[in-house]
């Protein structure tokens, strides 16, 4: 079965770490990702300036092998995004900010991605809040 | 169609599972996970809602979840990891989670 | 056939960027010509009040863009009758029109009819 999961939370929420979990989970089962959608606060989850103390574990580094790893379609809301500060390098130097925080392998772009894994997807799986 | 509803937040501060119980339709399903699975707790007026609503109402439990908070699940509730979360995504025609 | 997408939007118009973003997938579903629906609960609702005045608090008013749903062709929407009896609305003096008042087993047969649901 094809999933496009959303994810609306940072990094540092519990629904995070679902979301993630719940991915590994799908794709062991031999189900497909068709992508990963990031919005709202979830685009913090997708940070690359996230630190997280030793003892804690690092959801937002997690996100990024794990999609790196199975080469994934990770797409991050640009209109969120640019909203909460996180910027890619391109992004950065359109709006003259100082830094950017939005590594490979993700990518910025629109709400119409949102709804062309919703078109390609059997199931839209959302994760957010706490 | 069957929807499983997807709940995280805590009863106690929160009505998304209220609300979703007023909306529920006849086929579906509610997965607790997080702070939602409070809603179990003994002695309390959520517990004893969800359990007046067994026969009708199927009722899932992310394992972790209620066990990292001490939370002994009834017998009229089901366990799942998260494999049997995907395999409930699977089996339900939606999955509508109350962000 | 495209599947179709409800947007369960329950969140009052500025406790921060939840009901914007709720619209914007609509409105973005609406501009690609998408099935598109949006359900309005709980503190949802009150996006749909009258005479409000975003700028006193320095946000922009959500009314003029949910009028402007038809416009981008979302033309399916609704208001939860509950939601609205609760806050003290009247189904009659909506900021948003035409738009459909259900009860509860109403909207359970609306999240049923769809083929997938967000709600923020």
């Amino acid at each position: 079965m094809k999933f496009a999961i959303a994810l609306h939370s940072p990094a540092h929420a519990p629904s995070s770490r679902r979301a993630l979990l719940f991915a590994k989970a799908a794709l062991a089962q031999g189900h497909d990702i068709v992508r990963l959608f990031f919005y709202q606060d979830g685009v913090h989850s997708a940070s690359g300036n996230v630190v997280s103390p030793q003892d804690e574990s690092d959801t937002a580094a997690q996100w990024r092998d794990f999609v790196t790893t199975h080469q994934l379609d990770g797409v991050v809301c640009i209109a969120a995004a640019l909203r909460r500060g996180v910027l890619n390098a391109e992004e950065a130097e359109r709006y003259s900010r100082s830094a950017a925080n939005l590594p490979a392998p993700w990518e910025l772009s629109g709400l119409g991605q949102l709804h062309d894994a919703v078109q390609t997807a059997d199931r839209l799986i959302c994760f957010g809040g706490p | 169609m069957a929807t499983l509803h997807v709940l995280s937040h805590s009863p106690f501060t929160d009505s998304r599972l209220s609300s979703c119980l007023r909306v529920l339709g006849s086929e579906d399903a509610i997965l607790l996970c997080g702070d939602a699975t409070y809603a179990l707790r003994a002695d309390t007026a959520t517990a004893r809602t969800l359990s007046a609503k067994t026969g009708t109402l199927k009722l899932f439990v992310l394992d972790e979840d209620a066990t990292a908070r001490n939370i002994a699940l009834p017998d009229w509730a089901q366990g799942v990891d998260y494999a049997g979360f995907v395999a409930l995504s699977v089996q339900y025609d939606k999955v509508n989670t109350w962000l | 056939m495209a599947k179709s997408l409800l947007i369960i939007s329950r969140q009052a118009p500025w406790s921060g960027p939840d009901a914007r973003e709720a619209l914007d997938i609509a409105l973005a579903g609406g501009a690609f010509d998408l099935p598109v629906a949006m359900l309005f609960m709980d503190d949802g609702v009150l996006q749909l009040a009258t005479a409000q005045n975003a700028s006193q608090v320095q946000q922009k008013d959500l009314t003029a863009n949910l009028q402007a749903l038809s416009m981008f062709g979302v033309e399916d929407l609704f208001a939860c009758s509950t939601s609205l009896s609760e806050r003290g609305m009247q189904p009659a003096g909506l900021s948003v029109a035409p738009l459909q008042v259900l009860d509860d087993p109403q909207i359970a047969a609306l999240i049923d009819r769809y083929d997938q649901v967000i709600t923020i």
